[in-house]
């Protein structure tokens, strides 16, 4: 046991080394969610004044939950990239062959993607103070936020991994990208559900990613609420779950199949 | 021995251009499932922004009550930023594997060569502009009319020339692949900080600041006209200005950095 | 006649760095040279500011007759240009390849045809020429490049390390087309990490290190430079010393490359040997192998530089001139 927590640890501090020391690599999982950020706030901004949107300070503090959702999922994709190349290098292969807990190495891996989830909700919540947005929550909101950000990144991430295990192909997960933001449109990551189209609005009604963004939405804009919390923590842990079953499936694939 | 040139330089540039053109088709047609990332970019984020943003409608301002008719030329435009910005990735995959080199090497003009990846760029831009089109038709878009429609393709393949240039111009100067996002990003922020989202009245803080001094405000405008209402000229040729003036500027940028390789 | 390739006091520097430093050489119209170095010595660096590809920091070349500088557009139309890495897309056929390549030559539409389907008999790639270049063999691709590159019959054809990594086989059908290319009067630049090419093609060779010219001249006459060829002796029994000294009355010694090996420089090559047998055998010294050792290509380098180009065993081999420092 204690090895293995040794192993998780050492695997962990390289794949965030990796993850940090590529400036470029992190760009697009933070810049882009920025711009957009940037863009969807000044462009649909007078959304705030529909009938049945929601009480809001302002359209920037509706929007920082989304924000942080699109970096996290970005997050978990190059995650899931990065592990992808490291079967392809025969990286993997290595520590397969050590007598270590496989799990170890997928759990390895996810510690770069909470590191970015952390780093990701911490950016989008100083945009946001800087701007003039309130986290109403105080501080246990945006702690709690933050709690939920990383661990749902920590929950894409194992998706990204699992998906990486079993096609071995780094173009194939990176190619995946455009599913993210089917996800994050077809979700209240970007605008109140009630006043969504059809069919994307009963969609985001049963999307799970609906809840997470709800759960860390509300600390934001009004305050800590334990239904909101319970539901996005059920969400993610349903997430989770959903990760760990592909990836040990994906995992004795890939130890059969070499 | 040396190849005497019997044919007038214009014939020769053209046919070079050609070529090049016809090289560029290869990845389309030689690579399964090439045009999908072309096609699926701004097909996803006109879906996605219809059935999110669609709303918005109601607000007082809108010309029309159908968001898919408010944002098609946009989607349109942004196929045509990603497919030029796709073209600058290109030519900084040929820059590592040394193609480029073939073609510098020979005594071709500098232009013909940048003008390759542009046109190629450019006609390449209408596949994903078209699909994006049938699918806004069917969800209950206006009909553009002929003229709107004629209109709003020029906008398409002016604005892909345009990406491409600016693609290029990095391409050049980073000679790395790795330097794609900043050729993506570039454009999507040129073409969304615009009236892409909504009217310049409901607008917001800076970003309407910006929306009123970027040039490409008026290349989504001009795009827009058929499907929101008639189209003029009045209408029409401030965005033909618009991305004169950027292609002019970005093509002088890339054509300097091509002449300036290898210094 | 001028020159078909002229450079003088030829510089490039990156940075602080000087790859090139003051480069002289001249190449004469009909000729074959051969640049010789290893990895980093400032080949390829001095190939592209001769192909236009780089501009010069200092210094002047004239190629086939124009300035490589004011003159870029001339140079390119005049040369003919096979890079290192053989820069084809694998995604075109043979075919187009070339045919592109002559449109860039500016011999666009049927005459651009014909000329493709000549050099596609030429090289022998008639059979693959309708085949992607990405399914091509390395010995396939460099035939490609070498018949893109004459598509316009240039004056002067640049062949940057052709047969790097090749097969033996491969290797020799490029050398065999080279000659017949230079047979046909092009001038040919190449460069060069075997000793054995430099030494079968080059007319003339110029051995670069460290971005100088550190020797240049015909194969025979840099060799001849180095004097006469040594006896080298493997020793089956007897001591090393005592052979040695009796070694260094019949001529002088080589510094010993292992402790059972003497080598001696021996003035009358071959006509030697028996002096040296003689001389061993009456003492009582037994030897296992003796082999005549003419100087080579290496052994200038050696001279010039200090270390060797190529492992001794591992001549055209996958590793490329590792340098034994």
């Amino acid at each position: 046991m204690a090895t293995n927590l040794r192993v998780v640890g050492a695997l962990g501090m390289r794949s965030i080394r990796q993850t940090f020391r590529r400036p470029q690599l992190i760009a697009p999982i933070i810049v882009f969610p920025t711009l957009l950020l940037a863009i969807q706030t000044g462009g649909a901004g007078g959304a705030v004044n529909l009938p049945g949107f929601p009480p809001v300070q302002s359209f920037l503090q509706f929007m920082l939950a989304g924000a942080m959702m699109q970096s996290l999922m970005l997050a978990g994709n190059s995650g899931g990239i990065a592990m992808a190349v490291d079967l392809e290098m025969g990286f993997t292969d290595r520590l397969f062959a050590a007598p270590i807990s496989r799990f170890t190495i997928v759990l390895g891996r996810l510690a770069g993607t909470a590191a970015l989830g952390l780093f990701a909700a911490l950016w989008f919540l100083m945009i946001g103070l800087v701007f003039g947005a309130t986290i109403e929550g105080g501080v246990p909101g945006a702690l709690l936020a933050i709690g939920l950000v990383t661990a749902c990144a920590m929950a894409v991430g194992g998706i990204g991994a699992a998906i990486a295990l079993r096609t071995g192909s780094a173009s194939v997960v990176q190619g995946l990208f455009p599913l993210v933001l089917v996800v994050l449109f077809l979700s209240s990551a970007f605008f109140p559900v009630e006043l969504m189209i059809e069919p994307a609005k009963t969609i985001a009604e049963y999307n799970p990613f609906s809840l997470v963004v709800e759960g860390v939405r509300e600390p934001i804009v009004s305050g800590i609420d334990a239904s909101d919390t319970r539901d996005a923590v059920l969400a993610i842990a349903g997430i989770v779950v959903f990760g760990l079953v592909l990836s040990a499936r994906a995992l004795k694939h890939r130890l059969r199949v070499g | 021995m040396e190849a005497a040139a019997t044919l007038p330089a214009w014939r020769v540039n053209l046919a070079t251009i050609g070529a090049l053109m016809a090289r560029s088709r290869n990845e389309l047609l030689r690579v399964p499932g090439a045009a999908i990332p072309g096609v699926l970019a701004p097909t996803i984020f006109f879906l996605g922004l219809n059935g999110v943003f669609g709303a918005l409608t109601q607000l007082r301002g809108f010309d029309t009550g159908a968001y898919e008719s408010f944002i098609v030329p946009v989607s349109m435009l942004q196929g045509a930023g990603f497919t030029g910005a796709a073209a600058g990735v290109n030519l900084a995959r040929d820059i590592e594997a040394g193609w480029l080199d073939r073609l510098l090497v020979s005594p071709a003009p500098r232009w013909v060569l940048l003008a390759g990846t542009v046109l190629s760029a450019s006609t390449r831009a209408l596949i994903p502009a078209t699909f994006v089109l049938a699918i806004a038709l069917l969800l209950g878009a206006g009909w553009p009319g002929v003229d709107g429609l004629l209109v709003t393709y020029l906008m398409v393949a002016a604005m892909a020339a345009v990406a491409a240039c600016w693609g290029s111009m990095l391409a050049l100067r980073f000679k790395s692949q790795s330097a794609a996002p900043l050729m993506q990003a570039g454009m999507m922020a040129l073409i969304l900080t615009t009236t892409a989202y909504a009217p310049l009245a409901l607008m917001q803080g800076w970003l309407q600041d910006i929306a009123r001094v970027n040039p490409v405000t008026e290349v989504v405008e001009a795009a827009r006209q058929g499907f929101v209402g008639g189209v003029t000229w009045a209408d029409t040729w401030p965005g033909i200005v618009a991305l004169a003036g950027l292609l002019v500027l970005l093509g002088a940028l890339a054509l300097r950095e091509m002449r300036r390789t290898g210094t | 006649m001028t020159a078909a390739i002229a450079v003088e006091g030829l510089e490039r520097a990156f940075d602080d760095v000087l790859a090139v430093q003051g480069v002289d050489l001249e190449v004469g119209e009909g000729e074959i040279y051969g640049f010789l170095g290893p990895n980093g010595a400032g080949k390829t660096t001095t190939v592209r500011m001769l192909t236009t590809l780089l501009l010069p920091t200092g210094g002047r070349a004239t190629v086939a007759g124009h300035d490589v500088v004011a003159e870029a557009r001339r140079v390119r139309a005049s040369i003919g240009v096979a890079l290192q890495e053989a820069a084809l897309d694998p995604l075109m056929t043979g075919r187009e390849l070339i045919r592109l390549q002559a449109t860039l030559q500016g011999i666009p539409g049927a005459e651009g045809r014909r000329r493709a389907d000549d050099l596609l008999e030429r090289v022998d790639l008639v059979a693959a020429a309708d085949r992607r270049v990405g399914a091509y063999s390395g010995g396939m691709k460099r035939r490609l490049d070498l018949a893109a590159a004459l598509v316009h019959e240039p004056r002067v054809l640049f062949l940057d390390e052709p047969t790097t990594g090749l097969d033996p086989v491969s290797r020799k059908s490029i050398w065999e087309e080279v000659r017949t290319l230079n047979d046909e009067g092009t001038t040919v630049f190449l460069t060069t990490q075997y000793l054995e090419e430099a030494d079968q093609l080059a007319d003339n060779v110029g051995i670069i290190d460290s971005g100088r010219i550190v020797a240049e001249g015909t194969p025979a006459a840099l060799k001849a430079e180095l004097g006469h060829p040594h006896i080298r002796l493997q020793l089956e029994e007897g001591s090393v010393a005592q052979a040695e000294e009796i070694c260094a009355r019949i001529g002088p010694l080589l510094p010993p490359i292992d402790g059972k090996t003497v080598l001696v420089e021996v003035e009358n090559g071959a006509g030697d040997i028996p002096r040296v047998v003689r001389a061993l055998d009456d003492a009582g010294i037994g030897v296992a192998s003796l082999e005549l050792v003419h100087p080579s290509l290496d052994d200038v380098f050696v001279a010039k530089t200090g270390y060797h180009l190529e492992k001794e065993d591992e001549e055209g081999s996958e590793d490329e001139g590792a340098v034994a420092a």
